[in-house]
């Protein structure tokens, strides 16, 4: 028999956490509650759980603290809860270690979709060898990237960029991510060069740019690419 | 020049008064002995050159008393030049109390009238102030009243379907089970975008309608905001044109995509047709335009002078049974102004077409702004 997906959930709301209890177990999962920062911390080191929903705002401590603690020990996915409007507090967790976020409110049908692209990339020990969604293909082996069959030529950071996304498909990327990633630690913190090549990309891959198919913009956070449909 | 110093503290306003004063008739009197030192027959002009100093005094200080002051002062100067160098000044010593009374006068004289010119810009600046206060205001009562009316509808909704569920669930079938269900969802999620709308609210700043803004890529911006549109409303059809080129625009893209949803979603749910919606960007020199084209009913004639005031809405609103533009329109009006850009509704002929701009350099509104701001700190 195969064993459920054990999902910790750290909310203090009790309505969220029985909405989520309900409809997750409703699709097969195993859930736990925990309604404090320090409750989610034992469990997470007790329980050992596939999947951490974290909310950000907790009575006794701060969601991000909870997120860095789990993080000196265990790389388990983490999803983190938070309101819209901030972005900054998103990136900041983001940049500390989370693997995603979902956005309050959000449905039952978006957060299950996040939890197994989390898990999903939790599984992958080897790379991809290609990348398959919609009519785009990229061979990571032999660097090339084709639409609808046809062979796509982008420049050496354009390529990179998109192998980047590829790589992490589904998930989000922040801009200080990619930036480190392709350019380094030492470039400034100016992403206007990013949102250029990002340009350049969208121009050749996309049909129209202000309506994209394979790579999303979160606004004040990063990109996001559209999952692979290989793994 | 007086309204300057008037800025400052008492302290620092008698300081700078003083310091002029000394430096200006110390200029008069090195002139004036200049003057007679070149020409000596010729010294009909002094008392000229401290007339000058002392208008540029009373003009310049405080307060009458460094005027008067520096007009004494003039005439012990004249006087010891007078005796000093004997020379044929126009005053013989039976006129000085002439020429006090006279230099006098003319300090006080003009002491008098700057200090009611500086009173006078200051009670503008007042009045100003005050009308734009009440200008604010207004908009945030025309607000208020529009969130308490648009809040209370949805709320009567998702309070009565439960309440009907929770009394009658043994009675009812499945089917009407589910539509009172289906009611709650939809008047909650609803509230969801009103809520959004508020929260975007708050990050204009109160005091001064400043906004932190970045440089952020319209068809980034214009993509997420397609993006969430399609989350929320599956089936709709949005056709988006913007331009080849990559346009980079300062903004705050949070509250930028806020005005394109709500924009979207007014077409959608109130054009009264299928008809695909248009999103248009174009490019201009100096700023760049967003335009809403819904292919439907239009706007009622009555409501385009009250678009975007919020007032006169209500009436017309519950009437149709339509659930708020009023409230998503105001809010976009507030924060376009926020960005020193345009918001304009009109109908094109085959139905209602709404049309922002933003500038592509911040305008020089704001840069007025925020000087009289940091002035006045």
């Amino acid at each position: 028999m195969k064993t459920k997906i054990h999902v910790l959930l750290v909310e203090d709301d009790k309505s969220i956490c029985s909405f989520i209890t309900t409809s997750l177990s409703e699709n097969g999962y195993r859930i736990t509650c925990a309604l404090t920062g320090k409750e989610g911390l034992s469990l997470a080191a007790s329980l050992c759980p596939d999947v951490i929903l974290l909310d950000l705002g907790l009575p006794d401590m701060d969601g991000c603290q909870v997120l860095m603690q789990v993080r000196t020990w265990s790389r388990m996915p983490v999803i983190v809860i938070s309101a819209r409007t901030k972005e900054q507090e998103k990136v900041h967790a983001l940049d500390l270690g989370a693997d995603d976020y979902v956005t309050k409110p959000f449905g039952t049908s978006e957060l299950m979709a996040r939890i197994r692209t989390s898990l999903r990339h939790s599984h992958i020990n080897s790379p991809e060898r290609i990348y398959k969604a919609l009519d785009l293909e990229i061979n990571f082996e032999k660097r090339l990237i084709f639409l609808r069959g046809e062979e796509i030529h982008l420049t050496q950071i354009e390529y990179q960029l998109l192998t980047l996304l590829a790589e992490y498909s589904g998930k989000v990327l922040t801009y200080r991510f990619i930036m480190n990633a392709i350019w380094g630690p030492y470039m400034d913190s100016n992403n206007q060069i990013l949102r250029v090549n990002m340009a350049n990309i969208r121009r050749k891959i996309e049909e129209n740019p202000a309506q994209p198919q394979y790579v999303f913009t979160e606004i004040g956070i990063g990109y996001r690419m559209l999952e692979n449909e290989n793994i | 020049m007086r309204k300057r110093i008037q800025v400052l503290p008492k302290f620092q306003q008698h300081l700078y008064s003083l310091v002029l004063s000394v430096l200006c008739m110390a200029a008069a009197a090195g002139i004036s002995s200049a003057y007679i030192c070149a020409s000596p027959g010729n010294s009909a002009n002094v008392p000229l050159i401290f007339a000058f100093f002392l208008a540029l005094i009373s003009c310049c200080t405080t307060g009458y008393v460094y005027g008067v002051l520096c007009s004494l002062f003039s005439v012990l100067w004249l006087y010891i030049i007078d005796t000093r160098h004997s020379c044929h000044l126009d005053l013989s010593p039976a006129g000085y109390p002439v020429t006090i009374l006279c230099m006098t006068a003319i300090t006080l004289l003009l002491g008098s009238l700057t200090s009611s010119l500086a009173k006078q810009s200051a009670s503008l600046a007042e009045r100003e102030r005050l009308l734009a206060e009440a200008e604010k205001e207004k908009i945030r009562a025309n607000l208020l009243r529009a969130i308490s009316h648009d809040l209370r509808t949805p709320l009567t909704g998702i309070i009565g379907n439960s309440q009907a569920y929770m009394d009658h669930h043994a009675d009812l079938t499945e089917e009407e089970k589910l539509a009172l269900m289906t009611n709650i969802f939809e008047d909650s999620s609803w509230l969801v975008n009103m809520v959004e709308n508020l929260l975007s609210i708050t990050r204009i700043r109160n005091d001064d309608m400043a906004i932190s803004t970045s440089e952020e890529s319209v068809e980034e911006v214009i993509g997420e905001s397609l993006q969430r549109m399609q989350k929320r409303h599956p089936s709709c059809r949005i056709r988006a044109r913007i331009p080849e080129e990559l346009i980079m625009l300062p903004m705050d893209a949070i509250l930028i995509e806020q005005v394109t949803i709500n924009l979207l979603e007014n077409a959608l749910s109130h054009s009264g047709t299928d008809e695909p919606v248009e999103l248009i960007v174009e490019n201009h020199p100096e700023w760049v335009s967003f335009t809403v084209r819904d292919y439907g009913s239009g706007l009622p004639d009555s409501l385009l002078d009250h678009l975007f005031d919020g007032t006169d809405y209500s009436a017309s609103h519950t009437a149709d049974g339509q659930k708020g533009i009023g409230i998503g329109l105001v809010i976009c009006k507030t924060i376009i102004d926020a960005h020193q850009g345009t918001l304009a509704g009109r109908n094109h002929g085959h139905g209602a077409e709404f049309t922002f701009t933003l500038p592509k350099k911040k305008g020089t509104y704001e840069n007025k702004n925020t000087c009289s701001v940091s002035g006045r700190r």
